[in-house]
């Protein structure tokens, strides 16, 4: 029995289905995040585990009791806004307390509550002021503390981030990700950003026009998306996709994409079987700009690399890494090779791709092809990768031990 | 192009300087003089000899000191602090109890509102006209009672020296109650949703989030509307004049129907300028703090 389950819900406004039937089960001391394009339903499913919508159809359980008709405040969560909704007439101090308050806690445990939230949040200081006397960082973490103080089986966050500027954010980010892995909590948090899922969640949920397109761990999104759009949305920058006829060439599946100089072939390696029935179709091709590198820095260990000589259309230097454009399949693609490769544009140059990591969709349904059983090396899809590994996958996604 | 384009522009440039000027100032000499000069000059009269018509032989404080001696004066104080409190009281708790109850359920808020807003659309002779027919014994509400076959219905306020003064305050609670639900409501809507949510989540039931968090925030609508009603309440001079006519006998008389009996009926122009010269020194006391704190904040 997972610890909350959406079990098949809808959200109807009137004639519009804004919700159509969302799947998703947590476990305790998750950390699921909701990602997705503005839009797509993420705030109205975070709005209904809390109580503040009602639910159109389905379920929704929390320690396997039914809490469809339970009122907010009797739900054991709490929730961090966007506006971060603090009380402009209250202090800091009131605006934590508030909510004891209303449930009768005495006031001398009152303000110990506070004074520890407070603490946690480094706002100790701020506790006399009002909300208009503080900055937007110092706004965030009274919102959040207003959360903390109750102590609650479930938090939520309606993109608490996004009211920040850029620096902050990042510092918010590691602080929220500090806070649940010292405090243990499940939360639930929306966000649009797909960076923020990627370094947050231990669950993704990625959502498109009020569907469920995946639901996994950050690593299983990235490596082994559902479908064109998830591929698309997730990682930065983004997977590189182009159209790729599947051939047999000298006993082997290939895939076989147009370049200006020749075409080029790739075997298949990664969900073979499947991709034997598309032989002699076009395909979508998808493959990680970290998985075409400069022939010195492939991962020749854990990888499968074959290389080809394409010719550069640019290069964009961004310090830590250095991005190579060329032109394969009609598209533009991204490589990334070692900072400080003497590469220039117009020149000819060896890349080096991992198979092991290409993907491959169907382009008219945009559905992933892949065998029965997902056969990726760390087998991500099938169940809950632990924190330390998904802490190095994150960093790898930021592109920060390259 | 035999002028350079530099110099015809800068005679444009000083046209358009000059041309908004030219325009408004007609109107602004018509200003100064009808309405600083007039204030100027009632001020001069109260310090003179003035009676039924002006007399510009300086009297001192003479007419303020018969103006502050006078019976009806006292009560016409009496009265407009009677009225203004409780018009002014009234108007803003139903206004904003309306506003509330509107903001709840926001269906048929449209046609509403219309209903509740034209009574400001009304001038006030046409309310206290209304209002005097309405509460008119041998008329209105009595009368239709009585032809309903309620035969002990008696009300009869409007004629009672003692009560008079309550019917005024009905018909201008009437007329303005809807703008300032009108004022409340703009304020309700502009409160943050997701407070009102996060309020919810914290467990405090309707009236508390409306007590502890939604009135707090609506300060300057508090603030604006009894600005607002104050000064309605010391011009309401129209609405007196129709209803009750300032009687019976001098049981509804305000500053403003004294003033203008004692200009043109009574031929005491002295104590009126006198009058005149103090409900708009009130007046002032009550707009002009409003006003610079309004635009001190419109500028920051
Ligand atoms: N109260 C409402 N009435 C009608 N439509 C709504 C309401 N709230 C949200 N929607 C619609 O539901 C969709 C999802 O909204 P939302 O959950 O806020 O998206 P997200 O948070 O993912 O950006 C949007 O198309 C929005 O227009
Ligand atoms: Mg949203």
């Amino acid at each position: 029995m997972s610890f909350l389950h959406i079990h098949n819900v809808h959200k109807r406004f009137g004639d519009t289905h804004v919700l159509k039937g969302i799947d998703i089960a947590i476990e305790k001391g998750d950390f699921l995040v909701l990602v997705g394009p503005s839009g797509c339903g993420k705030s109205t499913l975070l709005n209904m585990i809390a109580g503040l919508d009602a639910i159109s159809e389905g379920e929704l359980l929390l320690n396997g009791e039914r809490i469809n008709d339970v009122h907010p405040s009797r739900r054991d969560i709490a929730m961090v806004f966007q506006s971060y909704a603090l009380y402009p007439s209250m202090t800091v101090a009131g605006n934590i307390g508030f909510g004891l308050e209303m449930r009768k806690v005495a006031k001398a445990r009152r303000r110990e509550a506070i004074q520890r939230a407070a603490e946690l949040l480094q706002i100790e200081n701020l506790l006399d002021r009002k909300p208009a006397q503080l900055s937007g960082g110092q706004r965030q973490r009274v919102a959040m503390g207003r959360a903390l103080v109750r102590e609650p089986q479930l938090f939520l966050f309606d993109e608490p981030l996004s009211n920040l500027d850029a620096k902050l954010r990042v510092d918010m980010r590691t602080e929220i990700k500090q806070l649940h892995q010292r405090l243990g909590t499940t939360i639930v948090y929306v966000t649009h950003d797909q960076i923020e899922a990627m370094t947050l969640a231990t669950r993704i949920a990625v959502m498109r026009g009020g569907e469920l397109q995946q639901l996994g761990t950050p690593q299983a999104v990235y490596d082994d998306p559902n479908n064109l759009f998830v591929a698309g949305f997730m990682g930065s920058p983004s997977m590189n996709l182009v159209t790729a006829r599947i051939t047999r060439h000298e006993g082997r599946l290939v895939a076989r994409i147009a370049a200006p100089a020749g075409d080029v072939t790739l075997p298949i390696v990664r969900d073979r079987a499947a991709l034997e029935a598309w032989c002699d179709r076009d395909v979508m091709l998808g493959l990680r700009p970290e998985a075409i590198t400069d022939p010195a820095s492939a991962n020749r260990e854990d990888g499968d690399i074959h290389e080809a000589t394409l010719e550069i259309a640019l290069v964009e230097p961004t310090g830590a890494d250095l991005y190579v454009v060329t032109q394969l399949g009609g598209r533009s693609i991204n490589a990334r090779m070692r900072p400080g490769a003497p590469l220039s544009p117009g020149q000819s140059t060896r890349f080096a791709f991992d198979v092991s990591r290409m993907v491959a969709f169907d382009p008219e349904t945009e559905a992933r092809i892949r065998d029965e059983v997902p056969a990726t090396p760390d087998e991500a899809s099938t169940g809950h990768a632990d924190s330390t590994g998904n802490a190095d996958s994150t960093g790898n996604i930021l592109g920060q031990n390259a | 192009m035999s002028t350079p384009p530099s110099l015809r522009g800068g005679a444009r440039e000083r046209l358009q300087h000059w041309l908004p000027r030219l325009v408004l100032s007609p109107s602004f000499v018509l200003v100064l003089f009808f309405v600083y000069g007039f204030i100027l000059w009632t001020t001069y009269i109260s310090f003179s000899n003035s009676g039924m018509l002006p007399d510009y032989t300086w009297a001192g404080t003479r007419q303020w000191s018969r103006l502050w001696s006078s019976w009806t004066w006292g009560i016409a104080l009496h009265n407009i602090w009677v009225f203004g409190l409780l018009y002014i009281v009234t108007c803003t708790a139903l206004g904003l109890l309306l506003a509330i109850l509107l903001d709840q359920r926001i269906r048929a808020e449209g046609a509403l509102r219309t209903i509740y807003l034209y009574p400001m659309a009304l001038s006030f002779i046409v309310t206290g006209t209304a209002w005097q027919w309405f509460l008119n014994p041998g008329l209105g509400l009595e009368r239709t009672m009585h032809s309903l076959g309620w035969e002990s219905f008696s009300f009869n306020w409007l004629i009672d020296a003692n009560m008079a003064i309550y019917t005024v305050v009905i018909a201008a609670v009437w007329q303005a109650t809807g703008f300032i639900m009108a004022m409340f409501l703009a304020g309700l809507r502009g409160i943050d949703g997701e407070m009102i949510k996060a309020a919810q989540i914290d467990g405090a039931p309707t009236w508390k989030i409306y007590g502890r968090i939604i009135i707090p925030q609506l300060r300057p609508v508090f603030l604006s509307a009894i600005v607002v009603l104050a000064h309605l309440a010391i011009k309401s001079f129209d609405l007196i004049v129709a209803m009750t006519g300032g009687g019976p006998g001098n049981a509804t008389a305000v500053p403003a129907t004294f003033m203008y009996s004692y200009a043109f009926s009574r031929n005491e122009m002295g104590i009126a300028a006198a009058s005149a010269v103090f409900m708009l020194a009130v007046i002032a006391a009550l707009i002009i703090p409003y006003l610079y704190s309004e635009l001190r904040e419109s500028r920051s």
